[in-house]
């Protein structure tokens, strides 16, 4: 793995003291505690539409999920992670955990033991209120709302205010960032990372997510992700 | 085929045969009509001729259009009335039916009264009393169930129609109930409806939709014997007309069931319309076509047509600045010449100022309020948006003549019983000769009377526009209206609403809905596509049994899920409008709805305006925005979705034929200062004769001509600009923004593909007279423009499909496609909050499709919607065999010229590149480090 080259795949950098590496595949990389950290996963978003009578074609529904395993699976083997961290809405809504969606992230999950990740950890987010319905066999740890670990606070949404020097530094998801890119007449809307000096806020990993623009505070780093890359904006 | 005899001239029309009766019964006086008398065989001949006693009455003659319709009707024909506003084209529909109505209930009441009186007698011989009868709802129910169904476009209309209708009702007092059923029906009497429908409904196409929703629609319109549909040029081209036409198939279905098939009284439905090009094709969207065996449809009885050629003589003049050059080179306001129109309105005398969008009404009525304080009481606005409340405020004082002026929107376009104004303002180019058709008959709602029209000039280029609308209506020249083909969008709605409605089975909806003529060439797959995606989501893969709209039993297709046929019911209407929210006050009082994307921005304490006020948002609770009057300037306007329109393809050619004059002139030494000192402005001979407004937009041409080149006939001018925002390519061939819209992207396409072309990205922007070309590093364009590539017919099909797959162009109008199929889920007020967890963009699907089903058919309609919009493609090759045959004009100009100005405050959203997005991010990065 490279770190630092100009939109590869991944980008290394130093957060809170700690080195960390933000992956193309909308995802971030705690090397320390070999912790692969991702946000707003939206499982069965698809399916939760179609329950509710929205004609979502089956490919679609079926698609989307794929997609987004697959990239889990690639960020996975980037970086022979251990442990797999969602920081909130691993599940879109209840209806949406149908038997085909349990059975296909059941499946999935089995790969992991044996490609070493030994856990899969949630922090619940607004939309896994019912967490404890969640499938037995996807073998999810659920964590508090707030874990406080080395010099990283992770939780589900980025506390509003500034918080006071010498608090942990938050890394969290939930407000699906995006950048919106000009140059000319031309513009370009993109998923990103946005990390300010005291929180960082990671891209949604779901394909079927949209996204809010951030305001950019003087000092922020604002790095996109296209086509499985990182570029520095 | 309409016969000549359809068509025969209002030989006998004169101002002076109004009021002078001649075939018509003369009028009776006060005293009751007697037809009551009139044996039961000619009850409906008798009462035509009290039609006549009523039309004499009121100092009028029908018109012998009128007679036609009447005894088209009676003869058991459907068809299209075409006349022009004003002329009395409802009456010509409604009195017939009205008749035949008529007749039935006074032989139902008389039998009803006479097996009472049998009763009776029979019980007093008996020694008992005469039995109480309670009197039925306004003395007539129990009644015949729905007999008579009028269409209208707008709900704003409804109750003007409703009074028109009740008129000869209530004169010739009929027992024959009249109601209206829209949006604004209030919650009693649609339970009222609920129970048991008047003879008589006043709907639109969305409520009459709803209610074939309900289980027991096929017997409420069993006895249905006529359909009116009014202003069908309104909703024909538009998917509400295409609503309207499966409603009518059903319709049909459901009265061809009763009396086994026979009826002695068909169902005959009539169009109206006052501007239509295409009678023939309308007449047949609005009838419908019968289907054969095979399945292949061809046309039954053919429609009759009854037309007239009733003058409307029109005036159109046009605010001319004082000063020339006050006008801008762009925008779409007008309120630089607000002082202009000040100076010609007159509290006094009832003036109507129509705008094109209801942002635009907002903004100049409070313009107008702000620089006449005085006149606020008689000030008035009226929008689609505006709450029942507001409009009928308005209307009522106009009506009774305590508001004098009011800014309006096509709210008020159409209507009858509507009182004559005596002035209408046009704001803004009308970019069409119906549209200004339609509001000139404002003024004057009188056949044969003279109906002038003064416009006002939004940027200088629509004075140009003002004199081709004059010349193309001395021209006769009027819009088609042409049906759309086979939306599946709105067949998707239509079968979960037939599903609801009673059930439907495959092989009959079929059948059913290939006698609506956009549905005609339906194909069996097609038909079964839409009906998986409404059943189980279209799914291939994987079975989904979590999805169930629509079930099938037996073969019978319904809706078993109570939430499911709620959230359908609600969506009914959204085929015109974006999610919309409930503006109250805090007291609870309505104001009309704004769209939820402008609300959505609004921090509560920030002012807005909206219904001529100014508001400060108080907060937003379940689908409703709560204000509060507040003073002091609005931070902002609402906006509405489909706002701008652009000229019509009959006014574009006049456009470039007023050009052609101004360049002429200008050829032959003709300059600004001398049209001025001619008089050109106030209508003098000057060098254009009665056209002042080519005179006054002469200096912003003699610009374009110093700067650039005016281009004549036979010429096609192409700008080359470099600005901070990069290189600019304008061309204008003048053919109107959908057409533009299209080329913009085809000649991306295409100059991507000339060998000495960089791998680019283009962002494209289109107006009605041209389009921008803009990419970040410099383009070869004169080597393009020069190859024959560019502009050739040859795969132009092929091509065509392709700029719209690249630009993008067709996620715009899958917007529209997600919303009327129900994928794309509209708040409503009192939703729940875990009721947006279903919410998605529609541009976020667009993308999910056509990564993971790109042989979608909700895609497919999208790019075939976009592709017949703006790439249609025997107008498109008639373009590009007029631009490859043209002279071009190649001009590099130092900065933007006025042709090109406008164009670059109208850039698309489509952008056509051939760059990867990890290219395009890195350059973007690299223009910045420049800057």
């Amino acid at each position: 793995m490279s770190h630092g080259q100009p939109h590869d795949h991944c980008q290394g950098l130093r957060l809170a003291g700690e080195e960390v590496v933000l992956l193309g595949q909308r995802a971030l990389f705690w090397p320390r505690r070999s912790t692969l950290v991702v946000a707003d996963l939206h499982w069965g978003k698809a399916d939760s539409f179609r329950a509710t009578g929205l004609p979502l074609p089956g490919a679609v529904v079926d698609g989307v999920l794929a997609a987004d395993l697959g990239r889990l699976d690639r960020a996975v083997e980037a970086t022979a992670a251990r442990r797999l961290l969602v920081l909130g809405d691993l599940i879109h809504a209840r209806d949406g955990v149908t038997p085909a969606l349990t059975a296909k992230v059941a499946a999935w999950r089995r790969t992991l033991d044996r490609r070493g990740v030994e856990r899969l950890e949630l922090i619940p987010g607004n939309h896994d209120r019912h967490v404890s319905q969640l499938p037995p066999e996807w073998q999810v740890a659920v964590l508090a709302e707030v874990v406080d670990e080395g010099p990283f606070r992770f939780t589900h949404a980025p506390p509003p205010g500034a918080d006071s020097a010498g608090a942990p530094y938050v890394l969290a998801g939930h407000v699906h960032p995006v950048a919106r890119l000009r140059g000319g007449g031309d513009s370009l809307r993109l998923p990103c990372f946005h990390l300010g000096s005291r929180a960082g806020v990671l891209p949604a990993f779901s394909e079927l997510t949209g996204g809010h623009r951030l305001g950019r505070r003087e000092g922020d780093r604002v790095f996109v992700v296209v086509e499985e890359r990182v570029v520095e904006v | 085929m309409p016969t000549a005899e359809d068509r025969a001239t209002e030989e006998d029309r004169t101002t002076a045969e109004v009021g002078a009766p001649k075939g018509a019964t003369p009028g009776g006086g006060p005293a009751a009509p007697d037809w009551q008398d009139a044996a039961p065989g000619d009850l409906a001949d008798a009462l035509r001729a009290g039609i006549g006693d009523f039309f004499a009455r009121r100092g009028w003659r029908p018109f012998p259009f009128q007679r036609r319709a009447w005894d088209a009707f009676a003869a058991g024909r459907s068809g299209l009335i075409h006349v022009p506003t004003g002329a009395g084209k409802t009456y010509a529909a409604f009195l017939g039916p009205l008749a035949e109505v008529a007749a039935e209930a006074i032989r139902a009441r008389a039998e009803r009264e006479a097996t009472e009186a049998a009763e009776d007698q029979a019980r007093r011989e008996a020694g008992g009393k005469p039995r109480k009868r309670r009197p039925g709802r306004q003395g007539s129910r129990p009644g015949l169930g729905l007999r008579i169904l009028y269409v209208t476009p707008l709900r704003a209309v409804a109750r003007d129609i409703e009074a028109a209708l009740r008129l000869p009702v209530d004169e010739l007092a009929l027992p024959v109930t009249v109601e209206s059923r829209t949006g604004d029906t209030t919650a009693r009497l649609r339970r009222g409806q609920k129970k048991a429908l008047p003879e008589v409904l006043i709907t639109t196409p969305e409520s009459l939709t709803s209610l074939l929703t309900w289980p027991d629609a096929a017997e409420r319109f069993a006895g249905l014997s006529a359909v009116i549909l009014d202003e069908w040029h309104e909703l024909l081209g538009s998917k509400r007309g295409t609503q309207a036409e499966l409603a009518l198939a059903r319709l049909r279905r459901f009265t061809a069931q009763r009396d086994g098939g026979a009826p002695d009284r068909p169902l005959r439905t009539w169009a109206l319309s006052a501007t239509l090009a295409n009678l023939d094709e309308a007449a047949r969207a609005a009838v419908g076509v019968a289907a054969d065996d095979d399945g292949v449809t061809a046309s039954g009885d053919p429609p009759t047509v009854v037309a007239s050629d009733l003058e409307r003589p029109i005036e159109i003049d046009a605010v001319v600045p004082a000063t020339p050059g006050r006008i801008p080179w762009a925008g779409h306001l007008g309120l630089t010449l607000l002082d202009e129109v000040l100076d010609r309105l007159d509290p006094a005398r009832p003036t109507l100022l129509f705008t094109n969008t209801r942002s635009q009404c907002e903004r100049w009525h409070q313009a107008i309020r702000d620089a006449r304080p005085g006149w606020v009481a008689r000030l008035g606005i009226h929008h689609g948006s505006l709450s029942l409340g507001e409009r009928e405020r308005v209307e009522a004082g106009l009506k009774d003549g305590t508001v004098t002026l009011v800014v309006c929107t096509s709210s008020l376009d159409l209507g009858v019983d509507f009182p004559p104004v005596e002035r209408v303002f046009q704001i803004g180019s009308p970019k069409g000769v119906s549209r200004i058709l339609q509001r000139a008959g404002r003024a004057a709602h009188r056949p044969g009377e003279t109906c002038s029209v003064t416009c006002l000039p939004a940027h200088a280029f629509e004075l140009v526009e003002i004199a081709a609308v004059r010349q193309a209506l001395a021209e006769g020249k009027v819009e088609e209206r042409q049906p759309l083909p086979a939306p599946l969008d709105v067949l998707a709605q239509h079968l979960v609403t037939c599903a609801l409605g009673g059930g439907f089975r495959r092989d009959e909806i079929l059948a059913e809905v290939r006698t609506a003529y956009s549905y005609r060439h339906l194909s069996g797959e097609e038909l079964d596509w839409t009906l998986a995606l409404v059943e189980d989501g279209g799914g291939t893969l994987s079975a989904y049994p979590e999805f169930h709209k629509v079930v099938e039993s037996e073969g019978l297709y319904t809706v078993e899920d109570q939430k499911i046929a709620r959230l359908h019911r609600m969506n009914v209407g959204t085929i015109t409008s974006d999610a919309a929210m409930q503006v109250r006050y805090l007291s609870g009082k309505r104001l009309g709805t704004v769209e939820e994307s402008f609300l959505s921005r609004l921090e509560p304490g920030e002012r807005f305006m909206f219904a001529g006020r100014v508001l400060e948002l108080a907060r937003i609770r379940e689908f409703t925005a709560y204000v509060r009057r507040a003073k002091g300037r609005p931070g902002s306007t609402p906006r509405w979705m489909g706002g701008r329109l652009p000229i019509s393809p009959a006014l574009s050619d006049g456009v470039r034929r007023a050009l052609g004059r101004v360049g002429e002139a200008l050829a032959a030494g003709v300059s600004a200062e001398v049209a001025a000192d001619d008089g050109g402005a106030d209508g003098g001979e000057g060098p254009f004769p009665g056209e002042p407004e080519l005179a006054a937009a002469l200096p912003i041409l003699t610009a374009q001509a110093r700067l650039s080149r005016l281009p004549g006939p036979g010429q096609l001018l192409a700008e080359l600009c470099r600005t901070r925002e990069g290189h600019h390519l304008f061309l204008f061939p003048f053919e109107g923004r959908l057409v533009h819209e299209g080329l913009a992207a085809l000649l991306a396409l295409r100059a991507g593909r000339h060998p000495d072309a960089p791998a680019t990205t283009f962002s494209l922007a289109a107006s009605d007279y041209g389009v921008e070309l803009l990419s970040p590093e410099p383009f070869p364009w004169p080597q393009v423009l020069a190859s024959e590539a560019l502009f050739t017919t040859a795969d132009l099909a092929a091509d065509a499909a392709e700029s719209v797959n690249l630009s993008q162009l067709a996620k715009r109008q899958f917007r529209e496609v997600a919303r009327v199929s129900g994928l794309v889920f509209e708040g409503y007020p009192g939703m729940r909050r875990t009721a947006r967890q279903v919410q998605a963009s529609s541009s976020l699907l667009y993308d999910v499709f056509a990564r993971f089903d790109p042989g979608n058919l909700l895609l497919a309609q999208a790019r075939r919607e976009v592709l017949e919009r703006h790439f249609e493609v025997s107008r498109l090759a008639a373009t590009l065999e007029r631009l490859s045959g043209a002279e071009l004009l190649l001009e590099e100009t130092a900065r933007p010229t006025p042709f090109a100005f406008p164009l670059m405050v109208e850039r698309l959203s489509a952008r056509l590149s051939a760059e990867s997005l990890l290219a395009q991010v890195e350059r973007m990065k690299k223009q910045w480090a420049e800057r």
